[in-house]
């Protein structure tokens, strides 16, 4: 396969998604733009101005109308994503690290970073009331408590009834949307979590940890599931929606990568068997570790974006599509 | 990233008396050719040539509709298609697929499974497969053999101990070229020239060959005084040669006839007797 690469960044690429129909991938990166592209032939159809920081997150609702970026510049922003002006402008207290659109589209979801003396919070927001959006109250606040870390990561679970967390110690929990409560949450990973990703039918989701694990989950009941084992930190994971595949991105962390070479560091995509959790296939390609993987919604192709600021939109060969495992 | 084109390029559009690019379409291939002309870091005309595949896919309405997007921020003076500055398509990369299944198992095969095949034991008496004394013809064959060998072994140890018979003229010799010039260099340089007349050098082997495989491999022929494996003085590695003193000639011929032509780690091995290292001198 020929990887289109997407040279839109200056800097480390911190998110990359596809919208629902694939056509379109959002790429938020450390510098202040964030860009859309075109997934078929990677022309960019634009740019997001508007930010002043580093971009940690970006979403976009599931008919493509609007694209919601969360920043280091204290901002979460809605954007309009057919002409790519700002519609709205969230003001936090600190950098908004994770992001996301309500399966309907209608809530938008974000959790901000506990930094200058201001707590972890999630906040949520029903962007159909005016009110809410130009005050900048959110219709609901949960503070996370000094005894939980902060949230790396988080999604939407399926049907607007909890939210997602990941947190940096590696605990998964589930916040009711309505109160506010923590529904359960359990302790399998042992380090930060990187990213979290569902399955396409969101029955059970990945997540990718610093402790060199990827996991698998039952979404409802956090049942553990399955692991996938490697030697280095995970950036991020996800599942293929075609085949039984899971694709993993990480290397060692950024800092420690002028130290090593190329080949030491691992920066390739790994391609594990969803059931029997075992190593089959791997693409190589970045110059840095890999931060963020996304398989398109039809498993024909996936696309990774890295340290380098490279983003790569791969599309399999015959022989991936017809790979099967033997057992 | 402003404005989507590097200076270098927006230089060269200020620039007068370039061709006007030119597009081409052929409808039956379905193939673009897009021609263009710039100036290069020295000042040299170049025409760009690129060509793009266009092919037509049935999309949903939606995909269709966002597709005619006009294009916004840093992507907005961009023509339409792909941007090169952008858009790079990259080399040809390959999914490498992995089995990490039980493969390295039936690899460790041990090197002596593969001489069992082989005849590496072969008796004296019979030239059965099996060992001399374990021979079944042992009782009636054997001191018939003996008689014969006899025979043959002597002729074979005489050479080395004879010596050229001495030449008496009244010309100056030097002590090198004298008579027993050889002999009389001391007891250590003797037992040596004794050891080469049992010694074999084997060739072709490959770098990972350690002393102890070669000890494994000859063993069977008989007892071995000393093995000697070149080795690179800086990497420790084979240097593909060594020699085996074996403390009777027969083993070593044994050996010679037994091994040579073997395969062993992917290589023939080459076995020979070796030549003494006095005579190279």
């Amino acid at each position: 396969m020929k990887p289109i690469m997407l040279h839109g960044h200056e800097r480390s690429i911190t998110q990359i998604k596809y919208n629902r129909e694939g056509d379109l991938i959002f790429s938020s990166a450390k510098d202040p733009q964030p860009n859309v592209w075109y997934s078929l032939n990677g022309e960019r159809l634009g740019s997001f101005v508007g930010h002043n920081g580093a971009v940690w997150c970006i979403d976009c609702t599931w008919d493509s109308t609007k694209v919601l970026t969360g920043a280091a510049d204290n901002t979460c922003k809605i954007w309009d994503c057919e002409t790519g002006s700002q519609l709205n402008s969230l003001e936090t207290r600190t950098a908004v690290r994770t992001n996301g659109f309500s399966y309907s589209g209608n809530l938008v979801m974000y959790s901000t970073d506990k930094t200058m003396g201001f707590p972890c919070e999630i906040h949520m927001f029903d962007i159909r009331d005016g009110s809410q959006i130009e005050s900048g109250n959110p219709y609901l606040t949960i503070p996370i408590d000094t005894s939980m870390s902060k949230i790396t990561s988080a999604i939407w679970g399926p049907g607007e009834d909890f939210i997602l967390t990941g947190h940096e110690n590696g605990e998964i929990n589930q916040f009711d949307i309505k109160t506010g409560t923590r529904i359960k949450g359990c302790k399998d990973h042992t380090k930060q979590i990187n990213d979290i990703q569902p399955y396409k039918d969101n029955s059970m989701f990945i997540t990718a940890s610093k402790d060199n694990t990827a996991r698998l989950f039952d979404m409802e009941t956090l049942e553990p599931l399955k692991m996938y084992k490697t030697e280095r930190p995970i950036n991020s994971a996800a599942i293929s929606p075609l085949h039984d595949h899971v694709v993993m991105g990480g290397g060692q962390e950024a800092m420690q990568v002028t130290t090593t070479s190329t080949r030491v560091g691992k920066f390739d995509a790994r391609f594990f068997h969803l059931v029997f959790e075992e190593e089959f296939g791997r693409v190589k390609g970045h110059f840095g570790p890999i931060n963020s993987v996304a398989f398109h919604p039809d498993g024909k192709s996936y696309s990774s974006g890295g340290e380098d600021g490279y983003v790569r939109v791969h599309y399999f060969d015959p022989n991936y599509l017809d790979f099967s495992c033997e057992y | 990233m402003t404005s989507g084109k590097s200076w270098a390029e927006q230089v060269d559009l200020v620039d007068e008396g370039l061709p006007p690019p030119s597009e081409e379409f052929d409808e039956k291939k379905g193939v673009k050719t897009v021609t263009e002309y710039k100036h290069n870091d020295d000042g040299k005309l170049v025409k760009v040539v690129r060509t793009f595949k266009i092919e037509t896919m049935r999309l949903s309405k939606s995909i269709a509709r966002r597709k005619m997007w006009k294009k916004f921020g840093a992507a907005a003076p961009d023509p339409p298609g792909p941007n090169p500055s952008n858009t790079i398509v990259s080399e040809e990369v390959f999914m490498q697929f992995v089995q990490n299944k039980e493969q390295p198992a039936v690899e460790e095969e041990d090197p002596l499974a593969k001489l069992k095949n082989q005849k590496i034991v072969q008796c004296r008496i019979c030239k059965g497969d099996h060992w001399t004394t374990k021979c079944p013809y042992k009782d009636t064959l054997q001191p018939l053999q003996e008689k014969l060998e006899e025979g043959t072994k002597k002729p074979e140890i005489a050479p080395p101990s004879t010596t050229p018979a001495p030449k008496t003229t009244g010309k100056y010799i030097p002590p090198v070229m004298r008579e027993g010039a050889n002999k009389g260099r001391g007891e250590s340089m003797s037992t040596q020239r004794k050891d080469e007349a049992a010694t074999i050098r084997v060739t072709n082997l490959s770098e990972d060959t350690r002393e102890s495989d070669l000890q494994e491999l000859f063993r069977p022929f008989g007892p071995i005084s000393r093995i000697y494996l070149a080795k690179d003085k800086t990497t420790g590695q084979s240097k593909g040669f060594a020699f085996i003193n074996f403390h009777r000639r027969e083993d070593a011929a044994r050996a010679i006839s037994g091994v040579s032509g073997f395969g062993y780690d992917h290589l023939i091995l080459n076995v020979e007797w070796a030549k003494p290292s006095t005579q190279q001198q």
